[in-house]
């Protein structure tokens, strides 16, 4: 589902492209400050979106003051040192097994004190395939949070872009779903294969076609991803009373 | 054998006769007077008519006087003294002079009653006269005791000196009347007049209340009057402070009124009073900038022909707390460190989060064709740093350096620096663009703060180490003692880089790096210090978020970041509870010539009750910027011990505390207290003879003013007369004539009928 062949110019507009990403702050604190995706490891597949997710970090340096590594690294559920990546991509094209009682156990943890899970059906399922299977797990990690649909006041939809819809690669749904605890939305859940709008091909190239909106829709898709790297980064922050008459205004 | 002397006599019938007798024979006398009336009725001639009538009339009444035999009773009485009460007001209001380098109040009353003396002992025959001081209380006086004591008391309560006298004196003699003498100043229940429940409570007295007001009213005098504040304020909240300049004889002057804390002038007005007896209110609003117990005083200046100068000024204490902490979080980008400071703020119901992230700068590139695309506001540097800086408890900087001119705040450094030290709390956050990182310096802001950068940051992951001054700091105390603390520190993950700085002198380092070294010394993690009147907090790094999150990877709850930034917010605004000798001013305004009491608890480093500690407070003069006087204690089982202070001089004192047990210092605190010059008393010298005659005129008395020439002719109720010895009767009937006077009229009637021809 390559959209675009590799060339020897986009292969090299892709590889300048990278270069700010390592010539910006030095790396006096290392990495751990910055913004690096973990992605969950289960037993489906689980890792077909990497590139993607390596690119919307890169967007994000490319388009806000955030600092990341374009990286995407994969991590046991079980693993205590997802609690240095606060967040987690849990993607997967078809069904999974079964979470172990322990990963299950360290996933609710790492939800519950603070961290942040994008879940995203990679193969646009509605209750077969990754949807049922993800479905029935965070019925297990989060029994108290059932997912629901994310209204479209939320601020996830205002965190950097002006937003009013979550189309992915695809746009079964227009909407994203949540597990909220308290006020804060732990967990979003996106049915249109988001990151598929983001991955890229060894060559530099988007991977997949964008339907049925074509590039304005991955236009979007990109920035929605923003969106909710920065809502995980800055919570409610754009719900302050201080930006509320601007964003009124600029929504009219 | 001596005849008893008779002093009265009334007229009595002797009559044996029962009265309903009497009564009976009167109506039948009465029935032949009008029967005989009735006979003549047709008598042409008026004369015989009316000689027939008076005839019998004169017969009947004749008769009357034998059936009621009356006669004279004799009688030895003697009248019951009633009581005069004289009141002198002995507050010390009646200390000031009654005119213009006169005497005293009180002298010219003693001096009157001197005069009066002969008056009032005549009226000894008739009455007992009682002479009383009340202040309230009433006890007995004389014109010499009044001229020596001089008088005293705190408050002017007539209504309650009326309604003593009235039930005091000796047995059940009653009270024919009151002479009060006083100069009106009451400040009790006729405060606001002779009105109301006061007026009933005069009235039910039936007891003439004579006053005689002394003091004049055209005294030059000027006061501060009508305090009107709350107890307590929040800090950086305004506030208003509302007092009456009440000015007699200063006509058309202009007079300036200073509000002041502790020395420092907050603020200035000036009033001009109209009238020769004006009442100008001063209102001053001002906005507290530091929590905690200070003494304000409202002057007014001291004119050299005043008749009271003590009230030209009014001192009271103002207990500045906080109310939300009100914080300021600027963040330079958003990162992990500060998605988890605001999830912790933002839980907090005790904190007021104002925050502002740099979310794009110049060399980002959102890739879009309009401003209407994004949600960014504006970054109002002006405003947050200028204007409404002031209104924050805490400006939290998490990594936030830019050299950006659009983003830098070189404009603003100097304003911050004058926030921290002016009373605000500052913290600044590490990171890549702060302390020593990236190219915003900041200069004049880092003055402010407790460290100074020392070269590169280290990426190395360290364990933060907990120092001897963190062990016993309130910030770092993050378990229940001690030993729970420096277990807790030990059980936080590593964390990833923290930028190189050193200590200035006289910080507090509370954790520091151990691997890193400047100047010879570990690298402070978290340094503290008193900035002027604020205080700063540094947190080296950008990845205290570990203690937060990272720090439950192992499965085990932790608490450890939570308590320690709710530690360092505490500590910041100066909570009390933050500290470990807490002063208590006992009571904070004192009243003159009382005794200043303070309470200090003292606690141990970890919070327990330090008993048998050894606490010393010394009284210390804000005004003179001296030490007055000190005292000591030990603590009891419960940390607690209270100290007096003889009474000092009037003015704003501070109490400092500090305490130790045994080689252990327990820290130092501090209260403020207000020894006032004046009470309600001598606030005001003004005299209010129509309080006066409203008196006499509500009691049934009279209203005079002194001076007098000697004592005027006061209205008193009579005292009863009682029957004090025998009584003898004189018949009047029994003698001969009144026999030939009845006989006549009788024989003169039946004569006149006969000629007339009647019978």
């Amino acid at each position: 589902m390559s959209s675009r062949r590799l060339t020897r110019r986009n292969l090299l507009l892709g590889t300048a492209a990278l270069a700010p990403l390592l010539s910006r702050r030095a790396d006096a604190f290392g990495e751990k400050s910055r913004f690096i995706p973990a992605v969950a490891r289960h037993g489906g597949n689980w890792d077909l979106r990497m590139s993607g997710l390596r690119r919307i970090a890169w967007e994000l340096q490319r388009r806000t003051s955030v600092e990341v590594v374009p990286d995407a690294r994969g991590f046991q559920l079980s693993s205590p040192d997802l609690f240095e990546y606060p967040f987690l991509y849990m993607g997967g094209d078809g069904s999974f097994p079964a979470l172990t009682d322990a990963e299950v156990a360290n996933l609710r943890r790492y939800l519950t004190y603070g961290g942040f899970m994008l879940a995203d059906a990679n193969d646009g399922s509605d209750g077969d395939g990754f949807d049922a299977s993800f479905r029935r797990e965070m019925a297990r990690v989060l029994p108290q949070s059932p997912l629901a649909e994310v209204p479209s006041g939320h601020v996830v939809f205002k965190s950097f872009f002006l937003l009013d819809a979550a189309p992915g690669r695809l746009l079964n749904k227009p909407q994203l779903a949540a597990c909220m605890l308290g006020k804060r939305a732990a967990v979003l859940y996106s049915q249109n294969d988001l990151a598929g709008a983001w991955n890229r091909s060894e060559s530099g190239d988007y991977e997949f076609d964008v339907s049925p909106g074509g590039e304005p829709q991955r236009e979007l898709a990109v920035r929605l991803g923003i969106n909710i790297c920065m809502y995980a980064l800055c919570l409610d922050y754009k719900d302050d009373a201080v930006h509320l008459p601007l964003i009124l205004n600029k929504r009219r | 054998m001596n005849s008893p002397t008779f002093n009265a006599w009334k007229l009595v019938s002797l009559s044996p006769l029962p009265q309903w007798v009497l009564v009976l024979l009167a109506l039948g006398l009465v029935l032949g007077v009008a029967l005989a009336a009735w006979g003549v009725r047709r008598e042409p001639s008026r004369m015989r008519r009316v000689l027939l009538w008076t005839l019998r009339v004169g017969a009947g009444v004749a008769a009357l006087f034998f059936l009621l035999e009356p006669g004279i009773r004799h009688l030895q009485v003697a009248r019951m003294k009633n009581r005069v009460a004289v009141l002198v007001d002995r507050s010390a209001s009646m200390s000031f002079p009654s005119e213009p380098g006169g005497p005293t109040r009180t002298a010219q009353v003693a001096s009157f009653l001197e005069k009066a003396a002969p008056q009032l002992a005549a009226l000894q025959d008739r009455f007992t006269v009682e002479m009383y001081g009340f202040d309230p209380e009433l006890a007995p006086v004389t014109p010499a005791s009044l001229a020596k004591e001089p008088a005293r008391a705190g408050t002017t309560d007539l209504l309650a000196a009326v309604r003593a006298a009235a039930g005091a004196g000796q047995g059940a003699r009653k009270l024919s009347g009151m002479l009060l003498f006083s100069d009106g100043a009451d400040n009790q229940e006729l405060k606001a007049g002779v009105v109301g429940r006061a007026r009933a409570a005069l009235a039910d007295l039936n007891v003439p209340v004579s006053t005689f007001t002394v003091g004049q009213e055209a005294l030059k005098d000027l006061a501060v009057e009508g305090l009107k504040v709350d107890d307590f304020a929040f800090v950086r909240n305004s506030l208003t402070v509302e007092v009456e300049i009440h000015g007699r004889g200063f006509s058309g002057r202009e007079i300036p009124v200073v509000l002041s804390q502790e020395g420092k002038t907050v603020a200035s007005k000036t009033v001009r009073l109209e009238s020769s007896d004006d009442m100008k209110p001063v209102s001053f609003t001002f906005t507290p900038d530091q929590t905690g117990r200070f003494v304000y005083t409202v002057t007014v200046p001291t004119f050299p022909d005043e008749a009271v100068a003590d009230n030209n000024t009014r001192s009271f204490t103002l207990k500045v707390i906080r109310d939300r902490v009100r914080v300021l979080l600027v963040v330079g980008r958003p990162s992990w460190d500060e998605r988890y400071l605001r999830g912790l703020l933002r839980q907090d119901a005790n904190v007021d989060l104002v925050s502002f992230y740099i979310l794009r700068t110049l060399s980002d590139d959102p890739g879009v064709s309009s401003e209407r695309e994004l949600s960014l506001i504006p970054f109002p540097m002006e405003e947050i740093f200028d204007t409404k800086l002031d209104t924050f408890d805490v400006v939290i900087f998490q990594n936030f350096g830019h050299a950006d001119p659009s983003l830098s705040i070189a404009e603003y450094e100097r304003n911050l620096e004058r926030y921290i030290h002016n009373g605000g709390a500052f913290v600044m956050i590490g990171g890549d663009s702060v302390l020593g990182e990236g190219r915003a310096m900041m200069p004049t802001l880092m003055e402010a703060l407790p460290v100074a950068a020392a070269g590169p940051a280290n990426p190395e992951p360290f364990k933060a180490r907990l120092t001897p001054e963190g062990l016993r700091h309130p910030i770092t105390a993050i378990g229940t003692g001690a030993a729970s603390t420096e277990a807790a520190w030990g059980e936080l993950p590593p964390i990833p880089g923290a930028n190189l700085t050193t200590a200035r002198p006289g910080a507090t380092v509370l954790l520091d790096v151990p691997h890193m070294t400047a100047d010879g010394k570990n690298a402070p993690l978290v340094a503290v210090w008193d900035y002027g009147r604020g205080r700063a907090l540094v947190m080296a790094t950008d990845a205290s978020w570990y203690w937060s999150f990272a720090a439950h990877r192992d499965g085990s709850p932790s608490r450890a970041y939570d308590r320690f930034w709710g530690n360092a917010l505490r500590w910041l605004v100066r909570d009390p509870d933050l500290t470990t000798l807490k002063v208590t001013a006992d009571p904070p305004s004192v009243e003159p010539g009382r005794p200043v009491g303070v309470v200090v608890q003292a606690r141990m480093a970890d919070y327990q009750p330090a008993q048998d500690a050894q606490v010393r407070v010394e009284l210390f003069s804000v005004a003179s910027q001296k030490p007055v006087a000190v005292q000591t204690g030990t603590t009891g089982t419960d940390g607690v011990v209270r100290l007096e202070f003889a009474p000092p001089a009037p003015g704003p004192y501070k109490l400092l505390a500090s305490a130790k047990k045994g080689e252990t210092d327990l820290g130092s605190g501090e209260d403020a207290v207000a020894v006032r010059a004046v009470g309600p008393e001598l606030s005001d010298a003004s005299v209010r003879p129509e309080l006066m005659e409203a008196i006499a005129k509500t009691t049934g008395g009279k209203a005079y003013k002194l001076p007098q020439d000697g004592l005027p002719d006061v209205p008193l109720l009579d005292p009863p007369v009682v029957e004090v010895g025998r009584a003898k009767d004189q018949p009047l009937w029994d003698r001969w004539y009144y026999l030939v006077a009845l006989i006549a009229l009788l024989g003169a009637e039946w004569f006149a009928r006969r000629r007339f021809g009647y019978v």
